[in-house]
């Protein structure tokens, strides 16, 4: 199907299956040993793409502490996705379920001459936020554990929020598979919000209208990574398209296996995967290691990322062995990221050196 | 249904609670739940349960014209008004009129088709009465449609919501249908609850086209 029929007047009588296909893929990889929870992505994507009014409590990019009820609060227990290839209903987060954004007095700390006695705050008294429970984590001490999960929108190859739209407002781009909500034809109808099961989707209360992660289509269309991933200190997003067999995508995903989608019963085939935490071994109660014990629990993991990933922590585990006894691992390699530009496959661009659009 | 001709000022027929629309005899309307299986999304279909689709199960319609506009009352009762959406999950109430655009036998239940597209007029609850002109070739393909202009005019009070819509007859060709003292048209009716998460094509409606003939 051409790029100008699924984006101009035919869309509204595109099939699903029209609307869902896409020639390549874009994907990234997620190497969760890595992150620090820095929240440099989240205010990347916040400062480039949701400043706007009605926009205040979306952050597209999003890094919760696990275990944790995550953003929004208990979005795995809100439903979604597909069962069996069937549409399983799911509910409509809030505003409140999201953090909502949280107003502060900035102007009587900073403007209204109390910069001496008024403390910085918000107002009200809130009871949850974006990263609310972050100090909190899993497991009791000595055996307490946590690890970072940061989330954009998966641009799912079976998105249910494109499948749920009534209006055809939402598809897949042609080129590269980035899931977009097309704002000519999205009405505000909300139904892709209770659909997505990772709960991705926002609604803009200004516009009336639907709108989450574009992948930074315009930076990718120069060459660009997305903000979130070059702007990552910690060196462990990359980005690149699924079926470069050169690229770190390719080997991380499909030839070593060692990267996995989120909640993949979700059915929904995400293109976000993340390398698991591997974690050091648990105390046993005299407070001696115990070696056969991972401290973050494989259940755990499973329920994550699925049963494929014993398999991936297997394989990590094997290759860390192989260097500690002084052998090459290009696994190890390719997640160490040397050259950070290894990172980004055909998105090195830097943006600084673009000409400026022209109007 | 008649719609008579009237001598009255256009500001009086605009006003839903106008002492004249208490002259003007109305036809109770039942209204039933869309089908579920038109729903133009599998989501749709797999998430709601028929029977709790289309919470207003009747509208009254009461019409009249001037010789230079149509003015169409839908009041029908409802305990909770809906108005603002300040939360993901609050939806607006609406109702919206619709005929076919060219007179010729476009399917109701879908929202008219690719060959014979249908004229909506769609008001929805908000801080400023909103009334949108809209075609549609089928069922989630409603445009807006320019230059047409539709008012409305809706009051809430004593758990019931009364609305106006004032249109100029003379229409425009696939745009707004054309309306002309002694034609008949076809009618159809649709209320959304907002409260019962009524948007799109999850709404109450009248099955059946009915004849609206305006009175020479």
């Amino acid at each position: 199907m051409a790029e100008s029929s699924k984006r101009g007047d035919g869309i509204e009588y595109a099939t699903k299956a029209e609307l869902k296909q896409a020639q390549r893929q874009v994907a990234m990889v997620f190497d969760l040993n890595k992150c620090l929870g820095c929240q440099t992505c989240v205010v990347a994507c916040k400062t480039l793409w949701t400043r706007d009014e009605g926009m205040e409590y979306m952050w597209w990019a999003t890094v919760n502490t696990k275990p944790g009820k995550g953003t929004p609060r208990d979005w795995e227990q809100m439903g979604g996705g597909f069962e069996d290839g069937v549409p399983r209903a799911g509910q409509l987060p809030t505003r409140r379920d999201f953090g909502d954004a949280w107003e502060f007095n900035h102007e009587e700390v900073f403007f209204g001459g109390k910069g001496k006695d008024a403390h910085l705050k918000p107002s009200g008294e809130p009871d949850w936020g974006p990263n609310w429970d972050e100090d909190q984590g899993g497991g009791q001490y000595p055996n307490s554990f946590y690890f970072y999960l940061p989330r954009i929108c998966n641009h799912c190859t079976n998105p249910a929020c494109l499948e749920a739209c009534p209006r055809n407002a939402i598809y897949k781009r042609e080129e590269d598979g980035i899931v977009l909500i097309s704002e000519d034809r999205c009405k505000g109808y909300r139904f892709c919000m209770e659909a997505c099961p990772y709960k991705k989707i926002y609604f803009n209360h200004a516009r009336q209208m639907s709108q989450k992660c574009i992948f930074c289509f315009p930076r990718v269309e120069q060459g660009v990574a997305p903000a979130c991933a070059r702007q990552c200190p910690g060196r462990l997003r990359f980005v690149g398209y699924l079926d470069d067999e050169d690229g770190p995508i390719y080997k991380l995903v499909n030839k070593w296996k060692v990267a996995l989608p989120l909640h993949p019963e979700y059915g929904t085939q995400p293109n976000i995967y993340y390398v698991p935490p591997i974690s050091p071994p648990r105390f046993d109660a005299s407070g001696n290691l115990d070696e056969s014990k991972p401290r973050i629990p494989t259940e755990y993991l499973r329920y994550l990322f699925g049963d494929k990933v014993d398999g991936a922590l297997a394989t990590l585990q094997a290759e860390m062995a192989k260097t500690k006894a002084g052998g090459k691992s290009e696994l190890l390699d390719t997640l160490i990221v040397y050259e950070w530009k290894n990172l980004f496959g055909p998105f090195t661009q830097d943006p600084a050196e673009l000409e400026p659009r022209k109007a | 249904m008649q719609c008579i001709r009237v001598p009255t000022a256009r500001d009086r027929l605009l006003d839903p609670m106008a002492s004249e629309w208490s002259g003007v005899a109305g036809e109770a309307i039942a209204l039933g739940a869309t089908p579920l299986a038109n729903q133009p999304s599998e989501y749709v279909k797999a998430s709601r349960n028929e029977d709790d689709v289309g919470k207003v199960r009747n509208v009254m319609v009461q019409t009249a014209h001037d010789g230079n506009e149509i003015f169409i009352r839908l009041s029908w009762e409802d305990a909770q008004k809906n108005v603002e959406v300040t939360e993901t999950n609050m939806f607006p109430d609406a109702c919206g009129v619709l005929m076919p655009l060219n007179g010729d036998d476009a399917p109701i239940d879908e929202m008219g088709s690719q060959g014979a597209p249908v004229n909506a007029w769609y008001w929805r609850a908000g801080a400023e009465d909103e009334a949108h002109n809209m075609v549609a070739h089928g069922l989630g393909t409603t445009r807006p449609a320019a230059s047409a202009t539709i008012e409305a005019r809706s009051v809430w009070g004593h758990g019931a919501w009364s609305v106006v819509f004032a249109r100029a007859l003379a229409g425009e060709p696939e745009a707004a249908v054309d309306l002309a003292p002694g034609r008949s048209v076809r009618i159809g009716f649709a209320v959304w609850e907002g409260s019962n998460g009524e948007r799109a094509g999850i709404k109450s409606f009248s099955k059946e086209w009915r004849e609206l003939a305006l009175q020479p």
